[in-house]
């Protein structure tokens, strides 16, 4: 049976059928997959019952598998998950629910902000694929958000004033922007701005894209508070019910998504529940604009 | 002609017609309009020219006058509109009526009223209506934008209203500020910024209405860490600011809009401050009813 990709909202997002990626695929089944996450941005799998190893290799289609740390303040002694396999269930290494006021979960909140992996990094990342492997009945959905509708929908004149602003990124403002600044000197020198263009363009489709992210905390020569009112009120815009595809888990999903063209956000759920999803990165392969010396 | 009262949106704010608010009102005028904000909670003037003196006269037919924060704030030098500190200056104008600068103090302060809000909801008690009115007006941009709260509350389901039925929340100008980036607060001010609490339903005190008590200046919920205290308030807020509870005022010279801040939020839009004057004066009323119950909350 061939691989085939059903539209799910009118902009974005597809749902495969077809294909079984705990098994090494073909090559067509790979170029398939990369041209439906070209034109649908985010590829939702259901019924995939993925180990940490075969999410690896299917992850490994699609290029190189970001493991580099600077993404979260766990420390290695607290990691339940090796470093290529991002943990984003709420769970500690005894695999039972973070405290209400745990410092890891604290910095966690943070991803119920719109944001696209790895903006903070000077070499953004391509892919996330994201495995549900215990999920929750209420809440705990992931939202996306297309990036690519959201720019063609402003004005000709924001279009203009945006062209080539560079925003400053770390997740220092994202965790800040819920109040969370406790940071050690180690951490905050891990967390260290990086830059990225406000506008990028897609190197297959050449459609261009809002590159936002809750990371972004200022605008190159702009004042601060002007900055981020700004980068709010664009928020908002691209993140407008018709730009967006709300994903309500079933176990053993897999949803894929382009962080180069689209935002997206947990909901909210009862933390007392477990829930265990487990993320790979495709590494991107190039800085979007050359970094401050 | 008699004061008639229009709906402009299909869940709140209405349009006055039929009475000239430079002069002094009737007992029966002023009841009327506060029996429309009872109802519509925003109410539009149209072609009321007010000079200063007007509007704070027609502003006291609702109760008494707060002074402004930002005037208090200020040094005397830097207040435009002297020392009347019951008349807010809503404008992007220095004390000698020039365009302020991209990084001017003043400017960096008040982009902050971009964000959602409810007037003085970081005082004790919090402001009960706003009266703004437009004396210039830019090109494009400026507009007022209002969210229904009561509409908003309607609209929660009985799970998150049970959750929310009895939270305290606390509100400074610190934590509004705060969230883009401006914290840069002169000596002696130490008082004013520091948090009061406020119950996050309040009732109104006349229709009885349930609404939600949001605003940025919300930085924290009694129980709660910060950070999930501040996810959720964004959720609500989210919530509450769908464009279904929204009516955008697109200013005219000489509009008086009136709001109450127990049952709306409300923000600036952006507009070209580089470049046009937007020159609006604010007059508040004192809240006083399910503020009260707010204040025990404090002790």
């Amino acid at each position: 049976m061939p691989i085939s990709i059903r539209q799910i909202t009118p902009v974005f997002a597809g749902e495969v059928s077809g294909v079984d990626i705990t098994r090494p695929l073909s090559r067509e089944d790979v170029a398939a997959i990369e041209a439906g996450m070209d034109r649908y941005a985010v590829l939702v799998f259901h019924d995939q019952r993925l180990t940490d190893d075969s999410q690896r290799e299917f992850t490994r289609n699609f290029g190189t598998l970001e493991a580099s740390p600077g993404g979260h303040i766990a420390t290695a002694a607290e990691r339940r998950l090796p470093l290529d396999m991002q943990d984003a269930s709420n769970l500690d290494k005894d695999q039972k629910p973070l405290a209400r006021d745990d410092r890891r979960r604290m910095f966690n909140i943070g991803n119920r902000l719109w944001h696209s992996d790895s903006s903070y990094r000077a070499v953004p990342a391509k892919y996330s694929l994201l495995s549900g492997r215990i999920v929750v009945e209420r809440g705990g959905h992931t939202e996306f958000a297309d990036m690519r509708a959201a720019y063609d929908a402003l004005d000709d004149a924001t279009k203009a004033e945006i062209e080539d602003l560079v925003c400053e990124h770390s997740l220092l403002f994202s965790r800040g922007a819920l109040g969370f600044t406790e940071v050690s000197e180690q951490e905050r020198a891990m967390f260290r701005p990086v830059r990225q263009r406000l506008v990028r363009t897609h190197p297959v489709t050449g459609r261009r894209s809002l590159f936002l992210s809750a990371h972004a905390g200022g605008i190159v020569g702009w004042p601060v508070p002007e900055a981020r009112a700004f980068l709010r009120d664009l928020v908002e815009h691209a993140t407008q019910p018709r730009f967006v595809y709300s994903h309500q888990w079933r176990q053993w999903d897999l949803v894929m998504w382009d962080n180069r063209q689209t935002m997206h956000r947990v909901t909210r759920f009862d933390e007392t529940q477990v829930r265990d999803m487990r993320r790979t990165t495709v590494a991107g392969d190039a800085m979007t604009v050359a970094q401050a010396a | 002609m008699s004061i008639s009262i229009r709906a402009i949106h299909p869940v709140f704010a209405g349009e006055v017609s039929g009475i000239d608010i430079s002069q002094p009102l009737g007992r029966g005028e002023v009841a009327a309009i506060e029996a429309g904000m009872d109802r519509y909670a925003v109410l539009v003037f149209r072609d009321q020219p007010l000079t200063d003196d007007q509007q704070l006269a027609f502003s006291r037919n609702f109760g008494e006058l707060e002074v402004t924060l930002a005037g208090q704030m200020a040094r005397p030098e830097e207040r435009r509109l002297g020392d009347r500190l019951e008349l807010g200056d809503i404008s992007n104008l220095t004390a000698r009526n020039q365009l302020r600068a991209r990084d001017d103090h003043s400017r960096m302060y008040a982009l902050a009223n971009r964000l959602w809000h409810s007037d003085a909801s970081f005082r004790a008690v919090g402001a009960g209506y706003t009266l703004l009115h437009g004396r210039v007006i830019p090109g494009k941009g400026g507009n007022t934008e209002f969210a229904d709260m009561r509409a908003a509350y309607d609209a929660l389901d009985d799970a998150t209203k049970a959750e929310v039925e009895d939270l305290i929340t606390e509100h400074s100008i610190v934590f509004s500020r705060e969230q883009i980036g401006f914290a840069d607060y002169a000596p002696g001010n130490e008082e004013r910024l520091r948090p009061v609490r406020h119950r996050l339903v309040i009732t109104h005190p006349v229709s009885g209405r349930k609404s939600l008590y949001l605003s940025s200046h919300i930085g924290g919920i009694v129980g709660w860490p910060v950070p999930e205290a501040r996810a959720f308030i964004r959720d609500l807020t989210e919530h509450a600011t769908q464009r279904r509870f929204v009516y955008a005022h697109a200013w005219r010279v000489n509009d008086l809009v009136m709001w109450d801040n127990r049952t709306v939020m409300h923000r600036a839009r952006r507009f070209d401050d580089m470049k046009e004057v937007r020159d609006l004066r604010r007059t508040s009323i004192k809240g006083t009813g399910p503020m009260v119950e707010q204040a025990q909350a404090a002790d």
